[in-house]
């Protein structure tokens, strides 16, 4: 794996009336990573991810993806965005909704076909094609929304929470998928609260309170926390970011 | 008692928007407030041209004296007697100017013949009976004499708008019944004018009101639907995911403004449409010219529309903010009583309204055949507004990613 950066984002604070989203946060991000982003309720995930991929503007700090400072134009058609609302259109049928953003990132319509066909045998939805969108379950509809985030093969995805709501035979085919693409050098940064998936990254940073408390692999995080388990690591992390505050 | 607790809670949460709290109190006292200041029921500043070709002398047969010559001066008394609250008067020497500046920059033009004064006064005579008036001193009794075939006063009137061309008539004969009093005479002002109607009295209310309804539909079907689209494509999440994809905002803005564009030219050839068919309203003018106005008027209302979206949290809100715009259009766009109706300190607010232009334009193709050149103010105004409103949504439209 090359160490060359494609995230880095140094000092970001942002607060949201009196409240801290994030507090002074710094996060470096290799090529070729599968970040995990793990951090209780409220601990400023989303608000991360949000803030790294240009839709938020922190109040301090800077972002850089790919080498562009952020927010940028440049960057937009390498970078998927998986947001934790569905943001599909449930009144157009599943393939519309991957034709319609397929275009936007100027695939031609062979190109939209053929990706949408990988992307639904990955989420299983290949025989769901042609029903309308907001008639599927919310898991499906998720589903949905992780395929449109990889239609155009983004060398840099954020998928905050893609795997809530999906059953755990399919969680587990999502995350070989992930691990796939980190082989093929995509960095994908994800955001979960499961334990067992954030043992699946490559890297993990655990965030509280807008800080990142800690970063490394799962089993420099079971060391550094002296855990037997990552239940207990995480249970750990949390106290000790409660006892800072 | 669960209806109370759903009661309960139904305030609650209004309660907790103050947005929607300021509005449920601010929009009734609003609504009055517009309505009484901008509907005063009389009219102001119209314009009249007025031609004075009389010599103000009159020749009467007398019992005592023969013929005398009396110095009247009827038409300046008339003139004299024009409510200047109402009307705003020109005075011109060429009648030829006069009558052509009708429909153009006045609503009326009166010429008064060179024997008005003369006519005036021996067809008071005749209609009441011999009377008597002072002359050189002396009392002298005025008689009858033979009808003449004296020309009668010049009236051209712009009867594009009934209501103002009504108005202008009762004004007219308020103030010849001034001048016919002085001649002690119960003639009516009808026998004396020769009313030329610009548009012979084909234009109706219903055709007058027509094109502002139809402008007003518009207003209300194009903004409720674009800023009800965009909210919910912001609060669905789908247009982070447009704004978050290699498009720019102007090609986001241009791809929803054509779209609605789309919408707003088949409703308002569908309202026209239906509008002369079914009810026959007046439509003398080009198809192609009322396009363009529709046009221009529904790319600026988008753009009100967008930025009305973003000041939205919800969709709620957003039609809260329509109403904003939909109350002040129809009191104030000219829709029912004509701008010049309205107190002058609201009329600035009448020009700050796109149906106000819309309303002018669409009226002068639909009922007097208008084309471009009479058009070219309306026009410039309406795509002014386009112009800024568009600019102004595509900035709003890169926000939206951020409020999103």
């Amino acid at each position: 794996m090359s160490e060359e950066l494609v995230v880095r984002a140094a000092g970001l604070r942002k607060r949201f009336g009196k409240q801290t989203a994030l507090d002074g946060l710094s996060l470096s991000v290799s090529r070729g990573d599968l970040y995990g982003l793990a951090g209780p309720n409220g601990a400023g995930k989303t608000t991360l991810i949000r803030t790294l991929c240009g839709l938020l503007r922190p109040d301090e700090g800077k972002v850089e993806l790919l080498g562009w400072t952020m927010p940028s134009a440049r960057v937009r058609s390498q970078l998927g965005y998986m947001p934790q609302d569905f943001a599909i259109y449930d009144d157009l049928s599943v393939l519309r909704n991957l034709e319609f953003f397929g275009e936007l990132y100027g695939l031609h319509r062979g190109q939209v076909r053929e990706r949408s066909d990988e992307l639904l045998d990955l989420v299983q939805l290949a025989d769901r094609r042609k029903q309308r969108a907001g008639t599927l379950s919310g898991g499906m509809r998720r589903r949905v929304s992780l395929a449109i985030s990889l239609l155009h093969k983004p060398r840099l995805a954020f998928l905050d929470e893609p795997t809530a709501g999906v059953d755990p035979k399919l969680r587990r085919s999502f995350w070989d998928h992930f691990r796939r693409l980190s082989e093929e050098a995509v960095t994908l940064v994800v955001t979960t609260h499961l334990v067992e998936e954030a043992l699946r990254c490559k890297t993990v940073g655990f965030l509280m309170a807008g800080r990142l408390l800690t970063q490394g692999t799962p089993d420099e995080i079971l060391e550094e926390t002296e855990a037997s388990n990552f239940d207990d690591a995480f249970i750990t992390l949390q106290e000790r970011g409660e006892a800072d505050s | 008692m669960t209806s109370l607790t759903i009661t309960r809670n139904v305030l609650r949460r209004i309660s907790r928007d103050p947005r929607t709290v300021a509005l449920i109190v601010i929009l009734p006292l609003f609504f009055v407030l517009l309505y009484g200041n901008s509907f005063s029921g009389s009219y102001s500043d119209l314009r009249v041209a007025v031609v004075n070709e009389d010599n103000g002398l009159a020749s009467v047969r007398t019992a005592e004296v023969g013929r005398i010559t009396l110095d009247v001066a009827l038409a300046e008394a008339f003139i004299d007697a024009l409510d200047r609250n109402v009307f705003d008067v020109a005075i011109l020497e060429d009648p030829d100017t006069a009558l052509a500046s009708v429909g153009e920059d006045t609503w009326a033009a009166i010429v008064f013949p060179k024997s008005f004064s003369n006519t005036v006064v021996n067809e008071a005579v005749r209609a009441s009976g011999e009377r008597k008036t002072d002359f050189e001193g002396d009392t002298v009794t005025l008689l009858p004499s033979e009808a003449t075939d004296a020309p009668l006063t010049t009236l051209v009137l712009d009867d594009s708008n009934p209501l103002l061309a009504g108005a202008i008539l009762k004004g007219l004969d308020a103030a010849m019944s001034d001048v016919l009093s002085t001649q002690q005479s119960s003639m009516t002002a009808d026998s004396l004018l020769d009313v030329r109607p610009l548009y012979e009295g084909r234009i109706r209310v219903l055709d007058f009101t027509a094109p502002g309804i139809i402008g007003f539909a518009m207003t209300l079907i194009t903004v409720m639907l674009t800023a009800m689209s965009i909210v919910r494509e912001r609060t669905g999440g789908t247009l982070t995911r447009i704004l978050i994809a290699p498009v720019s905002a102007w090609q986001v803005t241009f791809g929803y403004t054509m779209a609605f564009s789309l919408i707003a030219i088949f409703q308002s050839a569908e309202l026209l449409l239906a509008s002369t068919w079914i009810f026959d309203i007046r439509f003398v003018g080009n198809a192609g010219v009322v396009a363009l106005v529709i046009l221009l008027f529904a790319v600026g209302l988008q753009g009100i529309a967008t930025l009305i979206s973003t000041l939205s949290k919800n969709e709620a809100q957003a039609m809260q903010f329509v109403l904003f715009l939909l109350i002040p259009s129809i009191m104030l766009g000219g829709v029912f009583w004509p701008l010049e109706t309205m107190p002058a300190a609201m009329r600035p607010l009448s020009y700050a309204i796109p149906l106000t232009y819309a309303n002018s334009a669409l009226r002068k193709v639909m009922l007097t055949g208008g084309g471009f050149a009479d058009l070219a103010f309306e026009l410039s105004v309406l795509a002014a507004i386009a112009v800024v409103a568009l600019f102004l949504s595509v900035l709003s439209m890169r926000r939206q990613a951020y409020t999103a």
